[in-house]
Formats: structure tokens, C-alpha cells, sequence
């Protein structure tokens, strides 16, 4: 299977601390990566890395062939990467359809993607004038991950999509993640091991800023040694 | 084809329904002010002097205010860019404008052309410094830019020109427009001109370019990761804020004809973010309200209170922030959604509406 991002040893500072020190990772075209580790341990550094919101100073990122070193955040995404950031980041002040339509990267895409959207969220359908504010916390998570959905992304990073919401809530997230899988590559940073079980093919562990395990869930849910040394969770 | 327009007209009627009683308010001001004072219609379109012509002088500087405070609104209450430096753009183009009228002899139309060129430069200048600071740090670098200006025009070197600390007097008015002789001509220049500038914000801020102003407000990171280039967004909110404070100080020296250095201070700029605070921030309307209320009540507590009305003026505008923290407009679109929401549920409850 191809590799559509590859991340070299990257090392990351906020501010004067050493946040990254040596994250590398493989993520197969057409996966679900999950990105494991403890609170604090660089999962989401890691996103903003990639992304170049916190630029890595040394080691690199590669995408679909393209060394991102140097380029600007706005122009990392605009290649084809969505990002659903922690903590349903939407825009509170814009509508519904306002945070999809702010999303189009060509004319037309909100337009061309609305069925597919609706059809994954049938809910914000319903909600389409009401302002971000006003949604539930589960109705501005599928928000945040639609409006990732609007532009054609071939990479889409989704960080903690699981936080703060109800099980029945997590369970509908899960099935439409799945099924996002088959257009595009995710990555995927979840606190959550059961979801990030079931929905991701691989797995990378980060600890203290470096990666130190990677390789296939299926293998890892066996390895019950490392998730217990790792992840804290039996 | 007058089956496709009204529904348009239907719609742009009932959305504006304030604005445009308002506007046929004002219109109609000076005329109904003049026939309480026993004046004819026809000596109020003469200009004679009384309390219409006074009203209307008033009602000027209530809409050239407006004009100011729209425009900081725009880079503050909806880009979310707060610049202590802002009273640079107007004062720009109050002084430029009035020292090529006085010194330059140019006329009206060219003068316009160079304020507005002006304008973008300034925009530029400020525009500069954003792709490496924001936040309270663009303040600051705004407020130093706006220091500079302000010593510039009151310093003895260029005194020639501006007045040094006494300010540019006597600018010569094109007799057309000058509020001396023509006060009610200037007094409906002025509104259209807010008009079309509120009409073009409000325009600008629907748009998709608005949107994404709205959206850097919000949270600058989550508009770069959609791909959007903030910096550009943020120059043309500048742009657009800096010609329009820019024709508020010509507008401004139009009328008085006279401009003092105060107007590059950054007392200025607090009066522009004190107006948003009580209209509204972020809501443009806001900007109309609270100028309105802020020069009327500078104005009437300064008549009856004297020199104590500044301790008044003050106690008061700390009870509007304290009591209307989304001021005058934002807490009325507010308690208005709720009194909607209540009124639905209540016809529910009495089961007069399904």
C-alpha cells in the first residue's frame, strides 16, 4: 500500500520547550492510523505539526510525494488536508451552513458534497440556519467533522472526536468515520482505546514526544504488556 | 419581472424595517423641528438660522461619528483586529483633505482622490506589521503608529501646514456644500453618504469575504487550516476600514471647518471603541446607535451639568458595560430572540399555534 503521509523524526518547540522530540510516522493511502498515547504525550503537537501550525524544526513532513518543510499552514491545507480539531471547533458566530460553506476550497463543493453530507448528518440538515452556538456538543462535533468533508481532502486528521460525548453519540461518530475511510486516509488521535481499536487499522504510540511503538491494531490489541505499559488501560 | 423584484423588495423591506423608519425620521427632522419653533418649511430649506439648523448641525456630527465608529467596528468588532492607532486613518483624512483645500487650492473631487489614496497606504502601513504580530502586540504597534502621526502633525516643522498644536483653521469649504450657508444640503450628503457606507458593510460582512473576517475573529488557526490565507482578509478589512474613517475626517472638516490634533490622539480611538461598546460590538448597527447616544448625551449632560458631566458621562458608560456587556443593539437581538422563543412556546401552551 502506498504511504500518502510520512513524517521523518520531526522535532517540535512551543516556545522555548522541546515539545517533539523525534515523532516519526507511516500512514498507509486509504487507512485508519490511530495516534495512542497519555495525556500530554504530543498527539495533537503531532497534528499541528503536520500541518504546520507548530512548524517542526528539524526532520520532515511528506505528503502525497511533497516535502511540506517551510510552507505555510494555509498552504498545507489547501493540498488536501481537513482537519477536525479537538474541543468542536467550529465557528460559534456562523450558522450551520455557514461553517460548510466557509469550507469550500473550489466553488461548487458544498453544493456538490451537501447529499453526501446530509446523508452521514441528518441532523444538521434540520439545524442548517441555527448559529454554532446554539448546537449540542455532539451536533457541533459532526459540524466540525463535516465541514472537513466539504473541500476534496485526501487526508483528513481528526483529533479526539470521542471527548465529552455520550455513548450513543460515540457510537454514531465511529460508523461515520468508518465510512469516511473509504475516500479518504485518516488519522486519527483518540484517548479512547476501545474506539481507536475498532476503527483503526494501525496504530503509532507517542510517549514524552517521541514515537516509541507502531505497527498494525490488530496485533496490538493482543499485546496487552505494552497497552498497560503505554496507555495505562488493561 | 415585477412578480421576481418584490418578493426581493418584500424581503429587503421587512429585514431593514428600523433602518428605513429611521431614515424617513430624519428626513423629515429638520422640517418637523422647524414648524415646533413656528418656522416655514421654506425657511428651513433656506437655511435660516434656528433650532432646526442646529438639530440638523447636531445631527451631522452624530453621523460623521457613525461613519468613524462603522469603520473600527469593521477591523475590531468583526475581524477581530484591535488597533489603539485607529483615529491615524481619520485624522489622515481630515488634515489631508483640509490642507489641500487651504494650501493646495485643489478641489473637492481631487482631494477625495487623494485621501483615499492615502487611505490604502495607511491600511498598508498597518498592514505590514500583521503577518508577525497580533493580539494586544498589533495594538501596541497601532498605538505607536498613531503616536508618530500624531507628533508629526503637531510638530513646529510642518506647523505651516497643519497648525502645529493649535490645528488646522479656516479651511475654505466649496460653497455648495458648506455648512454655513448650505447646512441642509450637507445634512443629506452626510446621511447618504452613511448609507451607502453601512449598505456597502453590511454588503461586505454577508459576503464570503465577511465571512471569513467573522471566521479569523473567531479563531485565526481554524481559518488557515480551511486554507485561507488570513492575511489577505485582514488587509481588506484594513482597506476598506481605512477609506472609510478616512472620508468620515474629510466629511469632518467639511463641517467644522476646522480640525484639531485631538482627532490623531488615541483619546479619539477610545471614543470610536467606546461607541462600539455601547451600540454593540460586532453588529454595525451598534456603531449607528451608539454614536447617537454617546454625542447626545455628551451633548445634553454637558449643557445642563457643565464641566461635572464628564464624571456623569462616565458613571454611565461603565453602567452600559456593566448592564449591557453586548450593548445597546447586541442585548436587544438577544432578549428578542428569547422574547420570540417565549411567545412561540406560550401560543403552544394555549394551543393557539401548533
Amino acid at each position: 500500500m502506498d504511504t500518502l503521509l510520512d513524517v521523518q523524526e520531526i522535532h517540535t518547540f512551543i516556545g522555548q520547550y522541546h515539545i517533539l522530540e523525534g515523532v516519526s510516522l507511516g500512514v498507509p493511502q486509504g487507512s485508519i492510523t490511530a495516534l495512542l498515547g497519555r495525556n500530554g504525550a504530543g498527539k495533537t503537537t503531532t497534528l499541528k505539526s503536520i500541518l504546520g501550525l507548530t512548524a517542526p524544526r528539524q526532520g520532515k513532513v511528506v505528503f502525497d510525494g511533497r516535502d511540506l518543510s517551510g510552507m505555510r499552514s494555509f498552504d498545507i491545507a489547501a493540498l488536501g488536508i481537513g482537519y477536525v480539531p479537538e474541543h468542536r471547533a467550529i465557528f460559534r458566530d456562523l450558522s450551520v451552513e455557514e461553517n460548510l460553506k466557509i469550507a469550500e476550497r473550489e466553488k461548487g463543493d458544498y453544493t456538490r458534497k451537501s447529499d453526501m453530507i446530509f446523508d452521514l448528518f441528518p441532523d444538521l440538515k434540520r439545524l442548517i440556519t441555527l448559529s454554532g452556538a446554539n448546537l449540542s456538543g455532539g451536533q457541533q462535533q459532526m459540524l466540525a467533522i463535516a465541514r472537513a468533508l466539504v473541500a476534496d481532502n485526501k487526508l483528513l486528521l481528526i483529533d479526539e472526536p470521542s471527548e465529552g460525548l455520550a455513548p450513543v453519540l460515540i457510537e454514531q461518530m465511529m460508523k461515520v468515520i468508518s465510512r469516511l475511510s473509504v475516500e479518504s486516509t485518516v488519522v486519527l488521535v483518540e484517548q479512547n482505546f476501545l474506539v481507536a481499536s475498532q476503527l483503526a487499522e494501525y496504530f503509532v504510540i507517542i510517549e514524552e514526544g517521541k514515537s516509541v511503538k507502531s505497527g498494525m491494531m490488530k496485533d496490538l490489541v493482543n499485546d496487552h504488556e505494552t497497552i498497560h505499559r503505554y496507555l495505562g488501560a488493561a | 419581472m415585477t412578480e421576481k423584484t418584490s418578493p426581493t423588495v418584500n424581503s429587503f423591506v421587512s429585514q431593514n424595517r428600523g433602518l428605513i423608519l429611521s431614515l424617513l425620521a430624519l428626513v423629515v427632522l429638520p422640517f418637523i423641528v422647524g414648524l415646533f419653533e413656528g418656522a416655514s418649511l421654506g425657511a428651513v430649506w433656506q437655511n435660516e438660522s434656528g433650532t432646526s439648523k442646529f438639530v440638523q448641525g447636531l445631527a451631522i456630527e452624530i453621523f460623521i461619528l457613525a461613519i468613524y465608529a462603522l469603520s473600527y467596528d469593521l477591523i475590531f468588532g468583526i475581524t477581530g483586529l484591535l488597533s489603539f492607532g485607529h483615529s491615524m486613518f481619520f485624522a489622515a483624512g481630515a488634515y489631508l483633505s483640509g490642507i489641500l483645500l487651504k494650501s493646495f487650492d485643489l478641489s473637492l473631487g481631487m482631494t477625495l482622490v487623494w485621501v483615499l489614496v492615502i487611505a490604502v497606504v495607511n491600511a498598508f502601513l498597518f498592514g505590514i506589521v500583521l503577518p508577525r504580530v497580533k493580539g494586544i502586540t498589533f495594538a501596541l504597534v497601532t498605538l505607536g503608529l498613531g503616536s508618530v502621526f500624531h507628533i508629526v502633525i503637531m510638530s513646529r516643522e510642518v506647523g505651516d501646514y497643519t497648525g502645529a498644536d493649535v490645528g488646522l483653521q479656516a479651511v475654505p469649504v466649496p460653497e455648495f456644500i458648506n455648512p454655513a450657508t448650505h447646512r441642509l444640503t450637507f445634512y443629506f450628503v452626510a446621511i447618504v453618504l452613511l448609507l451607502v457606507v453601512y449598505f456597502i458593510y453590511k454588503r461586505f460582512v454577508d459576503s464570503p469575504t465577511g465571512r471569513v473576517c467573522v471566521a479569523i475573529r473567531e479563531n485565526e488557526d481554524r481559518a488557515k487550516m480551511l486554507g485561507f490565507n488570513t492575511f489577505y482578509f485582514k488587509i481588506v478589512a484594513l482597506v476598506l476600514s481605512s477609506v472609510t474613517a478616512a472620508l468620515a475626517g474629510t466629511l469632518h472638516t467639511l463641517y467644522q471647518p476646522i480640525v484639531s490634533p485631538n482627532t490623531a490622539g488615541l483619546g479619539f480611538t477610545v471614543t470610536a471603541l467606546l461607541i462600539i461598546l455601547i451600540g454593540g460590538v460586532g453588529t454595525l448597527n451598534g456603531a449607528l446607535v451608539g454614536a447617537a447616544v454617546y454625542r447626545l448625551l455628551d451633548f445634553g449632560l454637558r449643557r445642563y451639568l457643565g464641566e461635572s458631566a464628564s464624571f456623569i458621562n462616565g458613571a454611565i458608560y461603565i453602567l452600559i458595560v456593566l448592564y449591557l456587556p453586548f450593548g445597546i443593539v447586541g442585548t436587544w437581538r438577544m432578549q428578542s430572540a428569547k422574547i420570540t422563543e417565549g411567545r412561540k412556546r406560550l401560543l403552544k401552551l394555549l394551543k393557539l399555534e401548533k
